[in-house]
């Protein structure tokens, strides 16, 4: 198990502990994290699952892939550091991995 | 209408579990997976197959198709790079704020329409109003803007997509059909398309027509991909909101829910008719390469999408139940496998879900609104799925509202 913070736009912290093998927005629908709509089911398309990084993390794990980027901007989300937590696979690498969810994914 | 309960493989407790399924029976009468496929009823595996890389789309003329000529090609057929390529130069129009700061204000304004026609007293075809509802909608996304009017554009595409229906068997049979086909996508072309076409040439916008204009497809491309807009996006919205409807009208609580509850319980609701009445009914794939314990290599795959929006494994106890806390329960996507999964899954679910729920919003609240005759269930063969036929809906502006 890996341990992810999710902060919302509220300031509220909540911790799950992420199952390996299966993607971030999986284990944030199962862990009962709100803030992640998620509504086109992991499929890369809807993007309401966007999950803002820190500059440390950001740089760890690199920037969206070649059909994440399109998806982050048509949702019109101007943070500097979004990624769909859809498209990342939760590895031990993650361990401690801290991220916040925008005030509305829609 | 509902078939006999099936029994609660749970036993919750002297209760059996519910079906509420209106389409249920009708469709294991009748569906009819390619032959020569294996069908697939298991949720996980049937979206191991979808989201497989090692698959591309089988059935639907899938086999029939050219693939040497994509720009003539609608992209329902195309896989890998391209496909995802087409996908994502359109993907702009789908997303959910466009939905909201543009597709909602046409979803309003053909409400505003419904409603005004549905005020003058007159019973009216429900299944008329919806499809109206989808057509204006998917215009907006294809850019079939410049016809004549919308009710007109609704007509002709109605002429050519509902054409199957009245197709006689036998060879005098087929060249009839061919030439009806001929002159009623030729009428679409001069009265639709045309106009479109001129009208972004000399500005283009963001739609579907503007991006085909810049990448100079052929007028059979360019045909092609307005039909196959018209088949995946009004043909099933039409479907879906007659069924949402029929659900509503018919149970009196699930309707007050939807009256009082806010924007998500409302898709909630929605999204969990979708998984009991799916309006596409299987998926068929090719396995071009195997896939251990999931696919051979050359096997075409059925994937039953009315199966495995019933699999315990994923609905939790009694599935036939409508349960609109299920999903959320449950920690999945609502509508399960209604819109497919992976690289071809329905860029137009979010929009069909919005329409679908303003359209029944506004329609249900009007005063005195009821079902003056339910609808008639029919199987179309060559989609393989329900249409909802005959049902009239009358308002009464003298009766008070469900709700206001
Ligand atoms: C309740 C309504 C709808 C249902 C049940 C539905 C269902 C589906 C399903 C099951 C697929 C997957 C096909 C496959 O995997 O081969 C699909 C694809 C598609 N749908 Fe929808 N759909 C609906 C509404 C819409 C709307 C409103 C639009 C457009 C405005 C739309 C446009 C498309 C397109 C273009 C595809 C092809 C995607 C691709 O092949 O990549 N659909 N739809
Ligand atoms: S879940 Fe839809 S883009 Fe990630």
């Amino acid at each position: 198990m890996v341990r992810v913070t999710f902060i919302d736009a509220g300031g509220i912290v909540r911790e799950i502990e992420a199952s390996e093998g299966i993607s971030l927005m999986e284990n944030a629908v199962a862990g009962g994290i709100d803030a992640i709509e998620a509504v086109c089911g992991g499929n890369c398309y809807c993007g309401t699952c966007r999950v803002h990084l820190t500059p440390e993390w950001y740089e760890r794990l690199g920037g969206p892939g070649e059909y994440e980027g399109p998806v982050i901007e048509t949702s019109g989300d101007g943070h500097p550091r979004v990624r769909l937590s859809c498209q990342l696979t939760v590895t031990e690498a993650l361990e401690g991995l801290v991220v916040e969810t925008p005030a509305a994914q829609s | 209408m509902n078939a006999e309960p099936a029994k609660c493989p749970y036993g919750h407790g002297q209760k059996l579990g519910r079906d509420d399924r209106k389409s249920a029976r009708l469709a294991e009468a009748n569906i009819t997976p390619q032959p020569g496929s294996r069908v697939v009823g298991d949720f996980a595996i049937g979206r191991e197959v979808l989201r497989s890389a090692k698959v591309r789309q089988a059935g639907a003329h899938a086999d029939d198709t050219d693939l040497s000529r994509p720009d003539e090609v609608s992209f329902f057929f195309l896989d890998g790079d391209l496909h995802r390529k087409r996908r994502a130069a359109v993907a702009g129009l789908f997303a959910p704020k466009t939905i909201v700061t543009r597709h909602h204000a046409v979803m309003h304004r053909t409400m505003d329409e419904l409603v005004a026609r549905l005020q003058e007293g007159k019973p009216l075809p429900l299944d008329e109003l919806s499809f109206q509802m989808a057509v204006d909608v998917t215009a907006e996304i294809v850019g079939l803007t410049d016809s004549d009017s919308n009710r007109n554009l609704a007509r002709r595409i109605k002429s050519v997509l509902d054409s199957s229906l009245d197709r006689k068997p036998g060879r005098i049979g087929n060249m009839i059909f061919a030439a009806k086909m001929l002159l009623r996508v030729g009428r679409f072309y001069r009265k639709d398309l045309v106009p479109a076409i001129a009208a972004r040439r000399k500005e283009p916008r963001d739609d579907v027509i503007s991006f085909m204009v810049g990448e100079n497809y052929s007028r059979k491309g360019m045909i092609m991909e307005c039909l196959s807009y018209g088949g995946a996006g009004m043909m099933t919205t039409r479907e879906f909101i007659v069924m949402a409807a029929w659900h509503l009208f018919d149970n009196p609580d699930l309707r007050t829910r939807y009256l009082t509850g806010g924007e998500a319980d409302q898709s909630a609701i929605l999204e969990e008719i979708l998984r009991l009445e799916p309006v596409a009914s299987m998926l068929h794939r090719r396995a071009v390469e195997p896939q251990p314990g999931v696919m051979e290599e050359g096997e075409v795959l059925c994937v039953s999408i009315r199966e495995a929006n019933v699999d315990e494994a994923i609905t939790g106890p009694c599935p036939f139940e409508l349960d609109p806390d299920r999903a959320k329960r449950m920690k999945v996507a609502g509508p399960y496998m209604s819109f497919g999964d992976g690289p071809h899954r329905c860029p137009g679910a979010q929009v069909a879900l919005h329409e679908t729920r303003i359209f029944l919003d506004r329609m249900l609240r009007l005063p005195g609104i009821r079902l003056v005759s339910e609808p008639k269930i029919i199987w179309n063969s060559m989609i393989q799925g329900y249409e909802l036929r005959g049902a009239l809906v009358a308002c009464d502006p003298a009766c008070p509202s469900w709700y206001a």
